[in-house]
């Protein structure tokens, strides 16, 4: 299934699901071992969307510890067949990082910069300048460089910044039908890239 | 929520961009052991996670992954941020939905199901009080190897106690949370046990009125008590 490779070699998640299932088998076990295995899988790419989305070195290390603790805890709840491991840390470093932002505006909010001030630099930054040090990672953004920039701009409100739908709507001063139908269109148009790559 | 209507959400879900009503309904639908949604979404929250490719490449420090071994070896994870820290925005908490749904969609006991489901709107109702302008909390417990967490109290009703290292129990005994008046017997305010992670969220049942001074934590035998029975484990004023 496309899909599936897809998670496997996007976002620096070059791991087999081979890699993935034996992680999970020593993590349930308690294995520390497990532990180091799936940091080893996925610190990296879940550092980077912590970054980007804190857009502090400082406070993604304390969230990237917390991430892997709680991995760490809920490790039962890991059915090793089903190749989800990295769905999760990716999920739930996204939901932290987010409700760090989200409450550090609300208690320091002079300190920071505006949501709606933010750029979106890792979507509009040209790709050939980057140190491309992970092709798969290329293939994402190669597949992002299809979507038009009404859509990348949703996608960005959406995943980076956690806003709603409705609140995106308000926010570009959109029809709720109209971000609801981008944000379908351009994930499974990104699917479909992907998976043609995958298909390769 | 039919298959036909449940087409159209999957990926708006897995961004985490629909209101939480709309959310509550797609989970309980996929409560319901429907794998064939089950596999939609998941295919479509496999997309979502790729998004995070397109950040910056960065690799955390070396020391970190030492530093987290080293935790989890010696069993000092306390050295972390809990629970009860965090869950002070309705963020955190729905983040804390996000597992459980993930838990009972992977889960396989009717019994382990149905608490995680208490647990689920547990922590629903205390986002519902968090989400109010009005809402403060309390703080209580200083030291992260005692008991301690946070109490959050709205005006017109609902307080809601997150804990975090109160004591494994027995199973016929249960914790339960009373409001304490200023004269008079304290009043009980709902039973709670330890969660799946190992901290505890009580919602309480009965408005806070003026009155109240200070609410309470006790051991009770398992279906709890009338007036407490046991010295309270803990007394949060709420001056
Ligand atoms: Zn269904």
């Amino acid at each position: 299934m496309p899909a599936e490779k897809f998670i496997y070699e996007t976002a620096g998640m070059q791991a087999g699901a081979k890699a993935e299932a034996r992680a999970i088998e020593l993590l349930r076990a308690r294995d520390p071992q497990g532990l180091a295995a799936a940091y080893d899988l996925y610190a990296s790419p879940a550092f980077a969307l912590l970054v980007r989305i804190t857009r502090d070195k400082i406070v993604a290390e304390d969230l990237l510890q917390e991430v892997f603790l709680r991995l760490w805890n809920h490790a039962q709840e890991f059915d090793s067949n089903r190749g989800t491991l990295g769905i999760w840390i990716m999920s739930i470093a996204r939901h932290l990082a987010i409700d760090h932002v989200r409450s550090a505006q609300n208690r320091f909010s002079t300190k920071l910069r505006p949501i709606e001030n933010a750029d979106a630099p890792c979507f509009l930054r040209n790709p050939n300048t980057e140190q491309s040090r992970i092709t798969d990672q290329q293939t994402v953004r190669d597949a992002f460089a299809t979507l038009n920039a009404e859509e990348k701009r949703i996608i960005e409100l959406a995943y980076f910044e956690g806003f709603s739908q409705t609140e995106i709507a308000s926010r570009l001063e959109q029809p709720l039908g109209t971000v609801k139908s981008r944000i379908r269109s351009a994930l499974q148009r990104l699917r479909a890239a992907v998976g043609e790559v995958g298909q390769q | 929520m039919t298959h036909a209507e449940m087409s159209e959400l999957y990926e708006l879900y897995a961004l985490g961009v629909l209101e939480p009503e709309l959310a509550a309904e797609i989970e309980r639908h996929l409560n319901e052991q429907c794998e064939y949604c089950w596999e939609h979404l998941r295919s479509a929250m496999q997309v979502t996670a790729a998004l995070a490719g397109t950040a910056e490449p960065v690799s955390p420090p070396r020391a970190l992954r030492r530093r987290l071994l080293d935790s989890v070896r010696h069993g000092r994870p306390a050295a972390i941020p809990s629970f009860a820290v965090f869950a002070f925005s309705a963020a955190a908490l729905a983040c804390f939905v996000f597992f459980i749904t993930w838990q009972v969609a992977t889960h396989s006991t009717q019994k382990q199901i149905d608490a995680l489901r208490h647990e689920r709107d547990q922590l629903r109702a205390a986002i519902e009080v968090l989400s109010r302008p009005e809402t403060r909390s309390v703080e209580f417990g200083k030291t992260e190897n005692g008991p301690h967490g946070r109490v959050l109290l709205s005006g017109n009703g609902g307080i809601v106690f997150v804990g975090s290292q109160l004591p494994q129990l027995p199973a016929h005994q249960t914790f339960e949370m009373w409001l304490v008046p200023a004269n008079g017997a304290p009043k009980p305010a709902g039973l709670f046990r330890l969660n799946s992670a190992g901290d505890s969220v009580n919602v309480s049942p009965l408005p806070l009125d003026g009155s109240t001074k200070a609410v309470a934590v006790s051991i009770e035998p398992e279906r709890g008590s009338n007036e407490p029975t046991t010295k309270p484990i803990l007394v949060v004023p709420l001056g």
